[in-house]
């Protein structure tokens, strides 16, 4: 990760002087040194404030996931330090706090001081009021009767990715898509309406129309969420092709050989001889290269594919991952399998345990049944058979 | 270059540019844009020379007047201020003045800025930002609280707009 900088203090305070002169110039020449600018987005005739607000947010927030997504900076590693924590309750109420504040005072707390600079009274007056209602709370806040509102809804740092249960790594792209979105969506409509408001004779009303440039920033938008739908898109195949395939043990293949074969699709990726010569009851032979040929992408995927490689598969083939079923590589390889099931495992000792003996007699009989020689007799039981129900005749050569 | 005092920057150019200048804040600086951040160390200054003691006995003052984040916003206010000065110079717009509707008077019109600002200091610590901190900021780093804060905000202007029409209308 590259971003934040975070430069060292002297430098730091230069950087944020920079940053600050273009802040101020920027509001000053948006109208936002002036109240009745502001004042006019709440009567609905000029939507200043929303719509450089709004594009301001989507504007910023696209960079950083952009920043993000080329692994330049990390979203919520920024967010955590930039942004603070969720206290839901007093952040709802100093809302409605603020908002009435700003519609009497015609600034906001950051728009007062370019008002202030530009020469406005009012301005001055209102960064006055702001000072002395925020050291008057501070008096109070942490006082016993204030604290408990102070801090109620503590949510710590808390995103909307987060709220809408999105996993961590695609939650802010596709938060940040459906926000500019809306964003796109809400501009059109705040022009509409102001054409409406504006419609009737009204001396305060000033708005500058969105224009060419406005509607090069739509399109801007816009372009960006189909680019970044299609983007969420891609990844997901992406994924699939690089996607691990899941392990599969010889003794699960050897009984779903067994019990299910018509839900199995065996591919033998051995050179072609080898192949021919022994391999899994069922399977094909192809040897890896040609895999391409058998066009997996568009098989019928209610077979589960199963890969079989000399040893263990170190990478999924591309042509395989294709596949839209589920996908297995064998576990071990064919030499697995081979040691597994072609060769008669050592005899028990006396005393073994009831589950090694059972996996005992598995392997000899898929060993008798694969290779066609007669099993080695089984080792005594070591619990007496029930008796009574008469035994059903099946499977083995003794029966 | 033409200094109209009523010519603005088309708005949907100035959001973009001011995001622009935000997003600049998070990947130089790890921070975001504020204001009533640095409006409290000014208060904190004040009081520092009325009340020397004062500050040091009540907690959330001592902590603003320590915080790194706070003095990130006070030297970028003073950038807002030379940057709105600038702006508002080569536009034209530099003027010692008044603002406000054409039916109330000056007197009233400053009360009620006085009046404005208060709450809105109130509420700012209230919110642990204003607009710029925490709708802004926080609203381009999808924060829940943010978001709720900036619904809040345009309800609670909507709400008392029309009280308040005599003041600007």
């Amino acid at each position: 990760m590259t971003f934040p900088v975070l430069p060292a203090h002297e430098l730091g305070l230069v950087v944020a002087v920079l940053i600050g002169f273009g802040f101020g110039f920027v509001l000053e020449r948006a109208g936002f040194g002036r109240a009745p600018k502001l004042a006019a987005q709440f009567y609905g005739t000029d939507m200043t404030v929303f719509k450089v607000m709004f594009s301001a947010i989507v504007t910023a927030m696209l960079g950083l996931v952009l920043a993000s997504t080329v692994g330049l900076a990390d979203f919520k590693v920024v967010a955590d330090h930039a942004a603070s924590a969720t206290f839901l309750l007093p952040m709802v109420a100093g809302g409605f706090l603020l908002g009435a504040g700003f519609i009497m005072s015609g600034y906001c707390p950051g728009t007062s001081f370019v008002a202030m600079a530009s020469g406005k009274l009012d301005g001055l007056y209102t960064i006055l009021g702001v000072i002395v209602g925020q050291v008057a709370w501070s008096e109070v806040e942490w006082r016993p009767g204030f604290a408990w509102f102070h801090n109620a809804g503590n949510f710590g740092n808390y995103y909307l990715w987060e709220l809408f249960h999105l996993p961590a790594k695609a939650g802010p792209v596709v938060v940040a898509l459906a926000v500019t979105a809306m964003a796109v969506g809400c501009f059109l409509g705040a022009e509409k309406l102001e054409k409406v408001l504006s419609g009737r004779a009204d001396p305060v009303a000033m708005a500058t129309p969105a224009g060419k440039p406005g509607r090069l920033v739509f399109a801007g938008f816009a372009a960006v969420v189909l680019v970044g739908v299609a983007g969420l898109a891609l990844p997901s195949s992406t994924q699939a092709r690089i996607r691990e395939a899941p392990a599969i043990g010889q003794l699960d293949l050897a009984r779903r050989v067994f019990d299910e074969p018509w839900r199995l699709r065996i591919v033998d990726l051995r050179a072609l001889e080898a192949c021919a010569t022994r391999r899994i009851p069922g399977a094909e032979c192809v040897p890896a290269d040609k895999l391409g040929s058998l066009g997996l992408a568009y098989a019928n995927p209610s077979r589960d594919l199963v890969l079989v490689g000399e040893g263990d598969l170190l990478e999924l083939p591309p042509a395989a991952a294709a596949y839209t079923g589920r996908v297995f590589t064998l576990q071990g390889g064919w030499k697995g399998w081979e040691t597994f099931a072609l060769v008669q495992p050592a005899p028990l000792a006396a005393g073994a345990l009831p589950a090694d003996v059972e996996l005992y007699r598995l392997r000899s009989g898929i060993r008798s049944a694969m290779t066609g020689m007669k099993a080695a007799p089984p080792p005594p039981t070591p619990v007496a058979a029930p008796a009574g129900a008469p035994r059903k005749a099946g499977g083995g050569c003794s029966g | 270059m033409e200094r109209n005092p009523n010519k603005f920057w088309n708005p949907y150019l100035a959001g973009v540019a001011l995001g622009l200048v935000l997003l600049s804040a998070f990947l130089v600086m790890g921070n975001g844009l504020g204001a009533s951040g640095a409006s409290l160390r000014f208060g904190i200054a004040a009081l520092d020379v009325l009340a020397p003691a004062h500050v040091a006995k009540t907690a959330p003052l001592a902590r603003a007047a320590a915080s790194a984040h706070v003095s990130w916003l006070v030297f970028e206010i003073l950038g807002v201020l030379l940057g709105g000065f600038v702006a508002a110079y080569t536009s034209g717009r530099l003027k010692i003045e008044v603002l406000k509707g054409p039916r109330i008077g000056t007197g009233a019109r400053v009360a009620l800025a006085l009046s404005g600002g208060l709450l809105m200091g109130i509420a700012a610590k209230m919110t642990r930002g204003c607009t710029s901190g925490q709708a802004l900021s926080g609203g381009a780093l999808l924060s829940v609280g943010s978001w709720a804060f900036m619904f809040s905000v345009f309800g609670g202007g909507y709400a008392l707009a029309w009280f308040m029409r005599r003041e600007w209308r």
